[in-house]
């Protein structure tokens, strides 16, 4: 008698089967852990919204009698949201308490997945409860003022927007030219010849060694003035003298991030192309070097995310008013307002523009992982 | 006899310190398929790497077909393009099509258009039995059908002479007859070839002449069959008994 295996689909571990593990207790643990996260949320949003985030203050308003973040203030420090954060510190610890009851005869793996995830959002909640309720105790009103100030937000969005504007083209026109710049760097710098290897590895060292915050300092400041060149001095000036560092700087990291890329080929690929009666620049510029690019995106958009954030520390270059990129968009309202709410302003525009990149690295890394060698075509 | 279509000269080459070819003489002459055999690190793959000069001697003289390849002046690009060289390790170009892994060398190096190029390379992968992956990327391909894509990809210069490393030792056992079958009916229709292999009936049934090497020394040297049933030399009889 023979017996042949037939091929099977294998067994439902989906959604489905996850939840048909489940027990009454895992049940009930998942769903009081749950429960203390939305009562927090839920009530923290509820109480603010009922005293009111911002007023507006009438004109001939004596001086110090009306701030536009009182209503805040008040709600923050209001009896309800006291009682509120200890409630959800008790169902936090309920939810805990569950999980652990039965921590030695759970039923299942799924089940005890279940249960362990109820507990730690509950004890989230109760964390996060109780840093509510130590901001309480601490100077309220003095950080509503200072931090919270969301209308101040919106009066300056134009400026913001602008502000983003410039970071973008900062980032843009500085990492275009960095990432062309860089890749010639990196094949200079694996010249077999010393002398052309040496003035590349000179000006990669310098770039990586010296804080960019100096060299945009001693570029603007230094180089422009002592040189007299036309290009990088009057209004538009400062503006140019950013990009260009910004780009130099740049040249220096994504050169050794190409070199890492053109060295984690094997040899093989230049080998062939040789045999085929390639030269060697044609070799570099048909086979290795888009073979190369493509590894290296994921890492150069980290270079990228980076640059953006460093294009904040043009402020040094003392740039125009409608020059100046996020950071010095919330500096400028800080000194005119005496409000750090500005700075969160910066923030949340940063927030906005690396956030989609990081996730593109991932995305990028995860699929070049998937082994797929290409990440076009 | 008529002239040979290589030369190697007094070849010496060091690693280091490591003396891994001691004074090579070799002529190859057209129509020859010469098959180099040897325990590793014999130097047999140094010496096929050193007629295309990816090795360059440290002491000797390549010729190929008349001219110096050691000499400086020599143009080694146009005296690649006229020998074709396969790899152990296919060593295919993975950012190109099939087709793209053809025509890449056709167009940049022998300067044909678009269109005749495409039809050069059509042309050769159907000579190798590929004619349906055109459009395919190499990593969609199996080893033995990657492996005659580089061989087709080396075909479509046209050499007159084609280098054989090892390029059956990365496959699978059931994937290695279709290449044998590629490089038997090349030679059959006459290619000059230089085979390095451990493939010994291929070695017996196509080569012309065998050339057995250790320690980066030709050691003996004849007519396949011949040596196979009859080596002179210990180490030849020691090597063969222990792969046959």
């Amino acid at each position: 008698m023979t017996t042949t295996a037939a091929p099977q689909a294998p067994p439902e571990r989906g959604i489905r089967y996850f939840v048909a593990q489940q027990t009454t207790w895992s049940w009930v643990t998942l769903g009081v852990g749950i429960l203390a996260l939305l009562t927090l949320f839920a009530g923290v949003i509820g109480i603010l919204n009922a005293y009111g985030w911002t007023q507006v203050c009438p004109e001939d308003a004596p001086q110090g009698t009306c701030a536009p973040t009182d209503p805040l203030t008040e709600g923050l420090l209001s009896p309800e949201l006291g009682v509120l954060a200890w409630v959800v510190i008790g169902i936090g610890a309920v939810a805990a308490t569950l999980a652990f009851s039965r921590a030695r005869r759970v039923p299942n793996k799924q089940a005890k997945e279940a249960a362990i995830a109820g507990a730690v959002i509950g004890i989230q909640a109760a964390a996060l409860a109780g840093v509510l309720l130590w901001f309480r105790s601490a100077g309220v009103e003095l950080f509503a003022r200072n931090f919270l100030n969301v209308r101040l937000l919106g009066d300056f969005f134009p400026r913001f927007v602008n502000g983003a504007k410039n970071t973008l083209i900062l980032s843009f026109l500085g990492g275009g030219l960095g990432m062309i710049l860089g890749l010639f760097l990196a094949l200079f710098s694996m010249s077999k010849r010393a002398v052309v290897r040496a003035p590349a590895r000179i000006y990669i060292n310098f770039f990586r060694g010296t804080p960019l915050i100096w060299q945009l300092s001693f570029a603007g400041l230094g180089v422009v003035t002592a040189m007299k060149l036309d290009f990088f001095s009057g209004i538009d000036g400062p503006y140019r003298v950013a990009v260009a560092v910004l780009g130099l700087n740049l040249a220096a990291y994504s050169a050794e991030v190409y070199r890492a890329g053109i060295q984690s080929l094997e040899r093989g690929q230049m080998e062939a192309a040789r045999s085929l009666g390639l030269s060697y620049l044609q070799a570099m510029r048909f086979v290795v070097v888009p073979q190369a690019i493509r590894r290296v995106i994921p890492p150069l958009t980290n270079e990228f995310v980076i640059l953006i954030k460093d294009t904040s520390l043009v402020v040094v270059l003392g740039l125009a008013f409608n020059q100046k990129e996020l950071l010095g968009v919330g500096r400028e309202i800080y000194s005119s307002t005496f409000n750090a709410t500005a700075w969160l302003g910066s923030a949340a525009g940063y927030l906005i523009i690396t956030l989609p990149m990081i996730r593109l690295v991932t995305y990028l890394e995860r699929r070049l992982r998937s082994g797929l060698t290409s990440v076009i075509g | 006899m008529s002239e040979p279509i290589v030369r190697l000269e007094g070849i010496n080459k060091w690693f280091g310190k490591l003396h891994v070819l001691r004074d090579v003489n070799l002529e190859i002459f057209p129509r020859e398929v010469l098959v180099l055999i040897g325990p590793s690190g014999s130097g047999k793959s140094t010496l096929l790497r050193t007629i295309n000069m990816l090795e360059e001697p440290t002491e000797g003289r390549v010729f190929f077909e008349g001219k110096e390849l050691t000499d400086i002046h020599t143009d080694l690009n146009a005296a690649r393009t006229r020998m074709g060289m396969v790899f152990q390790s296919f060593n295919l170009f993975p950012h190109r099509t099939v087709t793209g892994n053809l025509t890449l060398a056709l167009e940049k190096v022998l300067g044909l258009k678009g269109e005749e190029a495409q039809r050069r390379a059509l042309d050769q992968l159907g000579h190798v039995g590929l004619a349906d992956k055109a459009g395919a990327w190499p990593s969609q391909l199996s080893g033995g059908q990657q492996q005659r894509v580089a061989i087709a990809r080396a075909l479509a210069m046209q050499p007159v002479l084609m280098l054989f490393d090892e390029v059956t030792s990365a496959l699978d056992p059931e994937l290695v007859n279709e290449v044998l079958l590629v490089m038997q009916r090349l030679a059959a229709e006459g290619m000059t070839m230089v085979v390095v292999t451990h493939e010994m009936g291929f070695a017996r049934e196509v080569g012309t002449r065998l050339i057995f090497m250790d320690q980066g020394v030709i050691l003996e040297e004849g007519v396949p069959r011949e040596v196979f049933a009859n080596p002179r030399h210990e180490r030849t009889k020691s090597f063969l008994s222990q792969i046959l």
